[in-house]
């Protein structure tokens, strides 16, 4: 109890932190979880999509354009390579088992990070037109980064507007459906590709506001941005449970929070063996719970991993 | 003629990889290196397809068995005075003993069989997606453990001043070895009744077989082949956590998929022609003096090469360049040219 | 004059890789008509409805749309084009409540409000309204079954087919399931039922299709249903 209390007192930045890395992993669980949802793929070239952003914002910075340019620049990139790779790749593998397209993402993942290093080169550009961010609030005497804040609120905003998007709509249904059980759901009339159209889609989207908040955190892009958050997240989402979004989602914010808190709480020589447990656990899930640690008991009789 | 079918089987890796070695020795030191690595890769992708290609069962995990393999026979050889400088803080049993080259080679693969037993246990009762992630968590914790784990190794630093043993001959054996084991393996009741299990598990487990039990042989086996791979990888070139880590998962898997994931044939041919065209561009990135002029391709090349190869072959032709298929008959196949030239 | 019937099988063949699932099947459903498919297990009848939803294609023969061959079509566009199917083990989605289910059913139609299509259903099947806001899953059997009927029709389908919509049900839920059958027929669809319940289905369809391996044997009328030895000899010739 003191632990906690002395961690939790001394170091609101840490907690603030492990919120704000906490609502960005929430946010690519979901953009992974959606189309996993729809194709049965885990797509592995996620953390890549999130990448493309993140140069998208570093050549607006470098060309000296306004922020709002950077950001439209950077959606307009993720959001076309999702779609290209929906076409290009989901598309001609769909029906195929899970494993052979485990395996196609994984090249897809280190053929765009050797465009990447092709392109720009191993040395890495700088996206820093939001570093103001990084800039503390003082609230009631206690100074918080910015970024913490609005990495949460934007996290927070944006789960809201997916809440509604799936509560509320016709295509939100129809992908709740699909996610349940395509077949059927096609037998009905829903449209297959546009669901997962939808879903690449949304999953673009996110991946993008990804890369704008990950770039203030750290402005340094490298070929390889991104992929250590995206195998923590695969992680977190495995853990959460990869059949519902929400578990997933849960899982992602885990992670995000866990690594942030103890990433800050912990001097290194104690948090080096972080990935090792983590990864531990995860395998343990997958052995004796393989519906994820936050999935309901008993709810779904189909086991999709 | 069944016979016949089982001794090509055989004898056409082995003619390749023989080939290869000969086409070694012809070759400037320079290049003779590539060929090395080649002979390496073989190794390590039919150590690869002895499992993924019988059980049909995916991992990610195998470079975890190479990089073990790696560490134990870089530990093992490295002489006893040059030890304290790469690896101040090894265990005192490993820091005052030294082995021979074959023997470092043959206990590399033990520790990579034994390593390889220990993960399967409990792993080989899951398949498809499960078991692409929890192999590639045993691939983190394998590669986060070696990192900074320095009683055991050399932890951030380079495997310098390892003997460089692995020369033509070595490397040569060793890839005669792993497709010896491997052919031995699949025609033995083992691999043919994980084979089974492969094409139809509910069946074969209707008929007794142990799904698990026959994975987890293979497991083993794969596992020893890949440790020994490691050995001849460490005893090549000064390797570090990184070598041992996603890139060459990647690439040794591209290597499988691209070449027939199905077939001993299919893991040689894939492991040769991927690691040809791999040296050539990596030779071209460093620029390469060709008759019309030099060919200076930016560094990234290589992948963007092999993950556009992998990718197509995944969407197009799934079951690789071989079909997946042994080698064909020659009858059968000059019966194809002969309709070909023909028409 | 003759005019086009609605739906039309005409030499249907379906393959399952070596099995034969559907040999050379010719048959029609018109307007306001019940028409049977009755047969034992294994005979082809789910097959040759997978095969009108373009689930299995088809390796011969034409299935036919008021004349326009739904050969090629995605399960999707099948069942925008005006066929629904009820299929067999209902497949309601448990997880969403019933109203959600059958706004899905809406997807089918091509476009516009359903509204008035849920009142339709609500009609025919007054639990299904009663529950609109429970989960599908907390539903009893029969009334699940009444779910995926009433999912099909606010589709606003011109064919419903029907995959052994009385299987698991008490005699009781029968009648319903039989009765909205009467109903639905009299508000002018085509419907192709296919079931296992030889005798109460030959009564209440228009004519009935004996399927014996992937073989049409027999047609049976109404008049038959009395007649259980010919019933009997049809399933076993
Ligand atoms: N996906 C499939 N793969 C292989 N064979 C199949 C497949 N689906 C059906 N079959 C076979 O095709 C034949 C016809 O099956 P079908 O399901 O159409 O019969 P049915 O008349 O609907 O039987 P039931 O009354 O049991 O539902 C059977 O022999 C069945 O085993
Ligand atoms: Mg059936």
């Amino acid at each position: 109890m003191t632990f906690v209390a002395t961690v939790l007192g001394a170091d609101w930045q840490t907690l603030a932190d492990a919120f704000g890395l906490g609502g960005i992993y929430a946010l690519m669980a979901v953009g992974i979880g959606l189309v996993f949802g729809v194709l049965r793929l885990v797509n592995f070239a996620y953390g890549q999509l999130v990448m493309a952003g993140a140069y998208a914002l570093a050549f607006a910075y470098e060309r000296g354009w306004p922020v709002w340019v950077g950001i439209i620049l950077c959606f307009a990139v993720v959001v076309t390579l999702a779609v290209a790779m929906d076409w290009v790749v989901f598309r001609p593998l769909r029906g195929h088992s899970p494993a052979v397209m485990l395996v196609a993402t994984f090249a897809v993942a280190f053929l765009m990070q050797s465009i990447a290093l092709l392109w720009f080169g191993p040395l890495g550009k700088i996206a820093a037109s939001l570093s103001a961010l990084n800039q503390p609030w003082t609230i009631s005497g206690v100074d918080i980064r910015k970024i913490s804040i609005v990495a949460t609120a934007v996290a927070a905003g944006c789960l809201l507007a997916l809440v509604l998007l799936l509560g509320r709509t016709r295509v939100g249904l129809h992908m709740r459906a699909a996610a349940l059980d395509f077949q059927t759901a096609r037998l009905l009339g829903v449209r297959a590709n546009r669901v997962i159209g939808s879903a690449v889609l949304v999953s673009g989207l996110l991946a993008a506001t990804v890369a704008v908040m990950l770039t203030v955190q750290s402005p340094l892009v490298t070929p390889d941005f991104a992929l250590r958050d995206t195998i923590l997240v695969l992680a977190g989402v495995v853990l959460g449970g990869m059949n519902r979004l929400i578990s997933a989602t849960l899982g992602g914010f885990a992670i995000g929070f866990a690594s942030g808190f103890l990433g800050g709480a912990l001097p290194t020589n104690q948090s080096q063996y972080l990935p090792s447990f983590l990864f531990a656990a995860v395998i343990l899930v997958l052995l004796i719970r393989p519906r994820g640690l936050f999935a309901r008991a008993g709810q779904q009789a189909v086991e999709r991993v | 003629m069944r016979h016949a079918h089982a001794v090509l089987e055989l004898l056409a890796p082995v003619v390749l990889v023989v080939a290869v070695a000969l086409f070694g020795t012809l070759v400037s030191s320079s290049t003779q290196t590539y060929v090395i690595t080649t002979l390496v890769n073989v190794s390590i992708v039919v150590a690869l397809y002895v499992f993924i290609g019988n059980s049909g069962v995916l991992s990610f995990g195998h470079v975890s068995f190479v990089a073990v393999g790696a560490w134990t026979a870089g530990v093992l050889s490295m002489p006893v005075a040059e030890k304290p400088a790469i690896m101040p803080n090894l265990a005192a049993f490993l820091r005052d003993t030294t082995v021979g080259n074959v023997g470092s080679l043959a206990i590399a693969a033990g520790v990579g069989a034994a390593y390889a037993l220990i993960v399967g246990l409990p792993l080989m009762r899951l398949s498809g997606l499960a078991a692409g992630i929890a192999t590639f968590g045993v691939l983190e914790i394998t590669h986060n453990v070696l990192r900074y784990w320095e009683k055991i190794g050399p932890g951030l630093n380079t495997f310098s001043a390892v003997p460089e043993t692995t020369g033509l001959g070595q490397a040569a054996v060793g890839a005669l070895i792993a497709v010896a084991v491997a052919f031995l393996y699949q025609r033995s009741r083992y691999g043919r009744m994980l084979r089974a299990t492969r094409e139809d598990a509910p069946a074969a487990r209707a008929v007794g077989v142990s799904v698990y039990g026959q994975r987890l042989v293979a497991f083993t086996l794969s596992g020893a082949l890949a440790g020994l791979a490691g050995g001849l990888y460490v005893h090549l070139l000064p390797v570090n956590a990184e070598v041992l880590y996603l890139d060459l998962t990647f690439i040794t898997l591209a290597m499988l998929v691209i070449g027939g994931a199905t077939s001993l044939w299919g893991a040689v041919v894939g492991a040769v022609v991927v690691s040809a065209v791999d040296s050539f561009l990596a030779e071209a990135e460093n620029g390469v003096h060709l008759p019309g002029g030099t060919l200076d391709l930016p560094s990234g090349t290589r992948i963007v090469v092999v993950g556009t190869l992998m990718a197509l072959v995944l969407i197009v032709r799934p079951a690789g360049l071989t079909a997946g298929r042994e080698v064909p008959l020659p009858r059968a196949f000059l019966r194809g040219v002969l309709t070909k030239f023909s028409a | 004059m003759t005019t086009t019937p609605v739906l039309e099988l005409d030499g249907l063949e379906v393959r399952h890789g070596a099995v034969h699932a559907v040999r050379g099947l010719s048959l029609t459903v018109d307007r306001g008509e019940i028409v049977g498919l009755i047969g034992p297990n294994g005979a082809g009848k789910s097959s040759t409805l997978h095969a009108i939803m373009g689930l299995v294609t088809s390796a011969a023969g034409d299935v036919r749309l008021h004349g326009r061959s739904l050969l090629g079509r995605r399960p999707e566009d099948v069942a925008r084009a005006g066929v629904a199917l009820v299929p067999e083990g209902r497949r309601i989605f448990a997880e969403l409540t019933v109203e959600e289910n059958l706004r899905l059913g809406l997807a089918g139609r091509g476009n516009g409000k359903g509204d008035g299509a849920l009142r339709g259903a609500f009609e025919l099947f007054p639990v299904v309204h009663e529950f609109r806001s429970r989960q599908a899953g907390a539903l009893s059997g029969g009334q699940q079954q009444q779910l995926a009927i009433a999912r099909a029709l606010v589709a606003d389908p011109q064919v419903l087919l029907l995959d052994e919509p009385s299987l698991g049900l008490a005699p009781r839920l029968v009648d319903v399931v039989f009765d909205a059958l009467q109903e639905i027929r009299e508000r002018g669809l085509a419907i192709l039922l296919v079931e296992q319940r030889a005798q109460r289905t030959v009564a209440l369809a228009d004519r009935s299709h004996v399927l014996s391996n992937g073989r049409l044997r027999l047609t049976l009328g109404p008049e038959a249903a009395g007649d259980s030895e010919t019933l009997v000899s049809a399933y076993f010739s």
